[in-house]
């Protein structure tokens, strides 16, 4: 490693001690893995369905497609608002590995702005000229979409693999693009994309399980938990095996690190492979979702847990890849402890206001002359 | 400076302005908007009034199509350009200001949730609860402003954080509130500018008098954002106002920009009067297209001034616009630029032949290109700048290649003078190689001014905005790094120049 290429520590300091931010940087990232699993997983899945259902609104897998793009038209606002956080604190933490990155990587990184506004209009498009509004037709927004949040995470994973190896910055130098040789690069991609798509499987089960519990559209929401139930199952089979292989293809010194961590590493890694294997064993004792709702709501929260530990694994490999170049310079702390109170309080404040809005809208429907 | 250098033809602040000034126009708009909007709806319920109740529900698809989507992707936008091109600015203002940030991310959750809530619930929920959820939108999207409002005004006013480098002395700085009234009333006028495309599709018998009402909020937004200008402009310190007004401002171009913003908001105004208040049935896509390109105009004129009268620095008195800290100076001129900038010093010990380039990489590059946007290129003398000046063929052209290119760096001298102390053409097409060394002799003396300008810095109390005014270039920063630094420098410009066409025929030509 040559540390002359590693950019100074901002001389601010940070406003807060360390640990702070990385507690905050990991929950941020999982809040918006949530929703971004729901954009890129939905929107691919979206996209098979509506060709599998001969791009008919009529069809269940195109009713399927249609329902996992009106979900998108606000879960891509939804995904970008989390994504801020994450993106700030990231900064905080890892100002010299994630600027240069982003810099060695500079025309794609730029051109995420580009795809996202692309990938998002052609949502609306297919919401409001494709099939959900006219019945069939507008498959290829829908593509599009799809391509263009698949191509933001091809940019995300190279950013991702770049500032975490500073060591390899001076061979990325002459042409960043060899990132996507990086062995891991590709599982690490499918991975994302994987639980992308059984995350967005399963949300749409859930929502068809209990459409159908409640006797609405019965036939309809029968065949689409079916339908994505084997969806979240496959590609549940193949994450676990990407998972092993990713596992495989770490660099030694960071499979040791791991090993060496202790409970503190340990635990969240072996929970995850736990997670990941329990959450198999459990999509494939059903056959049938609607039969078994108390089984599709525990698969539901069980994956949001496995999102939760491995967006902890996957943290604690970035710190353990980053330790050589981080135990050079330590940072300056300078806590802002008002601050960061005010923000707290806020925080919780907001939460509560969009709760309470939330729960007034629910409470007060209302329709022809009366509704707003 | 330790960052890898992005080299970007267009330049970094043009990428910069093309992704911001889009991003300002709508974010101003997202907030006006939720507030003429919740504005429109209530008294659509109070006076059930259903056509300003179908303007208010038209307008906020356009909210959610155009702030919520562009809006936000343009925000994050400008934190990746800004991490692109300006990578220590953009760290010192997170590592300073992250809980603001934070703050105004939770404002911005806020705003977002009741953007698709307030458009989803058109028809479906109680007019109070709807109502409820409009003004709440509203003010978490001004609250949002508030918040950023403090961070971009610290960056030209720091104030008295430069002294106590506390958060909220630079939060609340001397144009905080002036400039928080100017972005209030610009709300209202890009709310109202893009309002009228939806009033407009209102039933003929009702668009003469939305037009109007919307033609109200314009004028009153028009007026607010003047007197707030005028009160930012009052709250600007001297040396700052030295750059851009009075009889001879330092920078021509910047007093230039403030015309044009003061006489497109006058056009605004005006436009307004007429085709919103006096005429509505003027009101056409075509005429509301041309007041809104006049609201723009200034919007655009004034965010370009405010950036450009922080020249040179990204944070007045603390960092200059390439990422070099005040504080650093010394310490730099003392290790080398090139030691400071790991990446461009890495370049160089490859290859010393670049030291030069490299230097100009490390310095120069985040505001000059090469041959794009600030080009360096065409900023320098050239062999050929001096065969124009000397041949003056055809007659009046060599005064005229002066007062082009040479001017500026030589205000002092005629142009009958200059030509009597330069060679005739036929001497300089038969020795070129004597203006070129007489070119390097200029750009090194260019540089020795630049360099100088760091010893002024390095006397300045830091604890007040420094006065920039008495400087040889007030709007550049220091030239920074070893005598072997500057000398590579110099050769690498000269090496730039060579070959150059004279800058007027590079216009094309007279």
């Amino acid at each position: 490693m040559n540390p002359n290429l590693i950019p100074a520590l901002d001389p601010a300091g940070l406003p807060g001690p360390p640990w702070l931010f990385h507690v905050l940087l990991v929950f941020t990232f999982f809040l918006h893995m949530l929703f971004m699993n729901l954009t890129l997983g939905g929107t691919l899945l979206a996209a098979v369905a509506h060709f599998g259902g001969g791009g008919r609104r009529e069809d269940p897998r195109g009713a399927l497609a249609g329902r996992l793009m009106a979900v998108n038209s606000y879960g891509i606002s939804l995904t970008i608002t989390t994504g801020i956080a994450p993106l700030l604190f990231i900064q905080v933490l890892y100002q010299p590995y994630f600027y240069t990155a982003t810099i060695l990587i500079a025309g794609a990184w730029l051109a995420m702005l580009l795809l996202l506004t692309l990938g998002y209009y052609s949502a609306y498009v297919y919401k409001f000229r494709g099939a959900p509004a006219r019945g069939e037709g507008g498959g290829l927004w829908l593509v599009a979409s799809a391509v263009m949040f698949l191509l933001i995470a091809m940019v995300h994973v190279a950013v991702h693999l770049l500032h975490s190896q500073p060591e390899r910055w001076a061979d990325f130098a002459s042409g960043a693009a060899c990132v996507l040789t990086d062995p891991t690069y590709f599982p690490r991609l499918l991975h994302f994309v994987l639980a992308g798509i059984g995350f967005a499987g399963l949300v749409a089960a859930w929502w068809a399980v209990r459409q159908a519990r409640a006797g609405a559209e019965v036939e309809l929401n029968t065949a689409i938990a079916s339908y994505t139930w084997k969806w979240v199952l496959w590609a549940t089979v193949l994450q676990v095996v990407d998972g092993f292989v990713l596992l495989l293809l770490l660099p030694r010194p960071l499979l040791i690190g791991f090993m060496q961590g202790g409970a503190a590493t340990m635990i969240p890694l072996t929970l995850a492979i736990l997670l990941g294997i329990g959450l198999l064993v459990m999509i494939a004792r059903v056959t049938n979702p609607v039969a078994s709702p108390g089984v599709v709501s525990g698969t539901l929260w069980a994956m949001v847990l496995t999102i939760a530990v491995m967006s902890i694994t996957r943290h604690q490999l970035r710190v353990l890849s980053l330790a050589p170049a981080t135990t050079l310079s330590e940072p300056v702390v300078a806590p802002q402890w008002f601050n960061f109170s005010l923000w707290v309080v806020l925080l919780l404040a907001g939460l509560a206001t969009v709760g309470c809005m939330v729960r007034r809208v629910l409470t007060s429907p209302a329709s022809g002359a009366d509704a707003a | 400076m330790g960052y890898p250098i992005w080299d970007l033809a267009i330049g970094g602040s043009l990428l910069m302005a093309l992704v911001a000034i889009p991003h300002v126009i709508v974010s101003h708009f997202a907030i006006g908007g939720g507030l003429l909007i919740a504005l429109t709806e209530t008294l659509a319920v109070k006076r059930g009034d259903p056509e300003l109740r179908g303007l208010a529900k038209r307008s906020s698809l356009m909210l959610i199509l155009v702030s919520t989507v562009f809006g936000a992707i343009s925000g994050v936008g400008i934190w990746v350009v800004a991490g692109l091109v300006s990578p220590g600015a953009i760290s010192a203002l997170i590592h300073t200001y992250v809980w603001g940030w934070a703050i105004e991310w939770v404002f911005f959750v806020l705003e977002i949730v009741a953007a698709l809530v307030y458009y989803t619930t058109w028809d479906k929920i109680s007019k109070g609860a709807h109502l409820l959820v409009g003004w709440l939108y509203f003010v978490a999207a001004y609250l949002s402003l508030v918040i950023i409002n403090g961070i971009i005004t610290f960056m030209l006013t720091p104030g008295r954080w430069l002294e106590t480098g506390a958060f909220w002395d630079g939060f609340f700085n001397p144009t905080y509130w002036p400039s928080l009234a100017l972005r209030t009333g610009l709300c209202l006028m890009m709310a109202a500018a893009f309002m009228v495309f939806p009033a407009m599709r209102a039933a003929a018998a009702h668009r003469v008098r939305l037009v109007r009402y919307l033609g109200w909020w314009f004028a009153a937004g028009a007026l607010v954002s003047y007197a707030g200008y005028r009160w930012w402009e009052a709250a600007l310190p001297d040396s700052v106002h030295a750059l851009f007004r009075g009889a001879t401002p330092k920078l021509a171009t910047l007093a230039a920009t403030r015309h044009f913003a003061l006489w497109s908001l006058a056009t605004a105004l005006a436009l307004a009067v007429i085709i919103l208040l006096l005429r509505p049935r003027l009101a056409r896509p075509v005429t509301a297209a041309v007041l809104a390109v006049a609201a723009f105009a200034f919007f655009g004129g004034y965010e370009r001034l405010r950036e450009g009268v922080r020249k040179p620095f990204l944070i007045h008195s603390h960092m200059f616009s390439n990422g070099l800290r005040v504080a650093e100076i010394a310490d730099v001129n003392q290790r080398g630029v090139l030691a400071a900038a790991g990446w461009a010093g890495q370049a160089a010990a490859a290859d010393p032949a670049d030291t030069g380039r490299q230097v100009f990489r490390a310095q120069c590059a985040s505001c000059h290109t090469l041959d794009g946007y600030q080009s360096i290129r065409k900023a320098l003398p050239s062999v050929a700048d001096a065969l124009a000046v000397a041949a003056d063929d055809p007659a009046g052209s060599g005064a005229r290649a002066y007062r082009e290119q040479c001017t500026a760096c030589h205000p002092d001298v005629s142009y009958q003078d200059m030509k009597g102390m330069l060679p005739s053409a036929d001497e300089i097409r038969g020795d070129p190689g004597m203006i070129r060394d007489l070119n390097q002799g200029m750009i090194a003396a260019a540089v020795v001014k630049l360099r100088a300008m760091g010893e002024v810095y390095l006397a300045a109390d830091r604890t007040t905005m420094i006065d920039t005014s008495p400087l040889h270039s007030p709007y550049m920063p220091p030239l920074v790094g070893t005598e072997e630094e500057a000398e590579a420098l110099v050769a690498y410009l000269a090496s730039l120049a060579d070959g150059r066409e004279p800058r007027m025929a590079m216009k094309g030509g007279e």
